[in-house]
């Protein structure tokens, strides 16, 4: 997909500049933002070279859409996940793909859909069609760029605060569960771990903890640290239970009531506590 | 992709000053090859390209480098100053009458839809990277062969839009990345000023993949035509 900025390019320029990309014969669909008017002739170089054409009036702006004919939408069945497992998927799913691409998302449940429907913008998605079809829910989501929210008002991270440690299994398994969800939504996510909450960062205590229906804790911990969440331990709670920085596993480190506080401080952060 | 050769067909060819300019850009660190440097020397972005292209620069061009963040900004270097991106700086220099004009033309500019940690700079037939885009600062008569020969496949015509201002930034890269076909830009004053474009040069980047088949192009030119 190939999306070009012509706000500036006033026809018949606009024409022979969309035509000369055509000829590459390289990209699935192309978008063009055009000022209006100034997409004359466009639809017939669509038709001349084997595309469907659409054209969207946004203000003073008009997106036109050129899709190849034999391109289809790529379609995701999320029927049978359970929460969070269609927005982990569907929000990989979005950072992955380019300005203007649509994803079909598919499931027998319609609360489902809804909550990803709520969720879309958050993950830079906007939904351009939804509706049911043979038996099953269907939305499709286009993505897009990231609306232009003040960062003082904007809460683009994640601050969880764990204090209750592996003797709370579900608390322990929430708390990571939660922070992929996050990620996946394109949050910044920060962990810290106070209280009994620094037992889960002990070296070989999460790999204790395994729930029958779950993945073993650490291997539900590791990937978080790995796609870039920062996992904070309470010094002072390290302390009270002997546990030094050489006990902690790898991506997780100690840190003090200033980083807390200035973490809790920072109104960019969404606080949710387990 | 090899263009040793026919770099050095393109400039006998044309008898060109100078060579053409591999320009790449990169989103990490990891990206940059072995053998390519940081610059030391703190310019813009059109002054790495005439150094490259007169001197043989080859390295490449952090955030920190780049003097010209309006530059930087529109290639996903940096974030593009408010004072550039509102239309202030313009207005305010005497481009526009107005604000709202100045607006319409920085609305306009080619941005990059991404961030890219850095700009990396070759001549061409020495780069060990495939580039983005090959940046040409020729004169008016060999920029008719390279567009005669861009058509020489497929034909039509060409379209260049430019604005007179983040030229060969927004114009010879951006855009040519973006779209994948080639542009022409008359430079912009910064261009002008500080990498000493000539008067009688014009810049034009076209898509490094392009490039080879266009020196084919105007190599068959010469063969029918004799002198170009």
């Amino acid at each position: 997909m190939k999306k070009i900025n012509a706000l500036g390019i006033k026809h018949p320029n606009s024409k022979i500049l969309v035509e000369n990309i055509l000829k590459q014969n390289v990209e699935d669909e192309l978008i063009i933002n055009l000022k209006k008017s100034e997409d004359q002739g466009l639809e017939e170089l669509a038709v001349k070279y084997g595309y469907d054409f659409s054209a969207e009036t946004k203000g003073n702006e008009l997106v036109v859409r050129m899709t190849k004919k034999d391109i289809e939408i790529e379609k995701l069945d999320v029927t049978g996940e359970t929460c969070p497992g269609p927005v982990i998927i569907v929000g990989d799913k979005l950072a992955s793909m380019q300005l203007g691409q649509r994803v079909e998302i598919v499931s027998n449940l319609k609360e489902t859909l809804d909550d990803l429907i709520i969720s879309a913008p958050e993950m830079n998605g906007s939904v351009v069609d939804e509706g049911e079809t043979n038996g099953k829910y269907y939305v499709v989501i286009e993505k897009v760029e990231s609306e232009a929210v003040s960062q003082v008002t904007k809460r683009d991270k994640v601050l969880v605060v764990q204090s209750n440690g592996i003797g709370n299994a579900e608390r322990a398994y929430a708390t990571f569960i939660f922070s992929k969800a996050a990620l996946s939504m394109g949050k910044k996510v920060t962990v810290f771990l106070l209280m009994d909450g620094v037992s889960i960062a002990r070296k070989g205590n999460a790999a204790k903890v395994k729930h029958p229906a779950f993945d073993r804790l650490d291997k539900l911990m590791e990937p978080i640290i790995e796609q870039g969440a920062e996992i904070f331990v309470c010094e002072l709670s390290a302390e009270f239970r002997g546990i030094k920085q050489s006990d902690l596993v790898e991506g997780t480190k100690l840190a003090g009531a200033a980083t807390y506080i200035t973490l809790l401080s920072d109104p960019s952060f969404a606080v949710v506590n387990f | 992709m090899e263009y040793t050769e026919k770099v050095k067909e393109f400039k006998e060819l044309l008898q060109t000053k100078g060579s053409p300019v591999a320009v790449k850009l990169v989103k990490s660190s990891d990206e940059i090859p072995e053998g390519y440097s940081k610059i030391s020397a703190k310019k813009r972005h059109c002054e790495y390209v005439q150094d490259a292209r007169l001197e043989g620069l080859e390295g490449y061009a952090s955030a920190e480098e780049h003097l010209c963040k309006g530059g930087a900004g529109v290639m996903g270097i940096t974030s593009i100053p408010e004072p550039v991106a509102t239309g202030k700086m313009y207005h305010k220099l005497g481009n526009y009458q107005t604000l709202e004009a100045s607006k319409e033309t920085v609305d306009s500019i080619p941005k990059s839809n991404e961030n890219y940690y850095a700009t990396l700079y070759s001549p061409l037939e020495t780069a060990k990277f495939e580039p983005d885009v090959v940046v040409l600062i020729v004169n008016p008569k060999q920029a008719l062969k390279i567009s005669q020969a861009l058509l020489n496949e497929k034909g039509g015509r060409l379209s260049s839009d430019y604005s007179g201002i983040q030229s060969v930034c927004a114009d010879a890269v951006v855009a040519v990345k973006q779209r994948g076909v080639s542009n022409m830009t008359l430079g912009c004053n910064g261009s002008r000023k500080y990498d000493e474009i000539g008067e009688d040069e014009v810049i034009i980047g076209i898509p490094a993949n392009q490039f080879n088949d266009m020196v084919d192009a105007v190599a068959s030119f010469k063969e029918k035509w004799g002198e170009l």
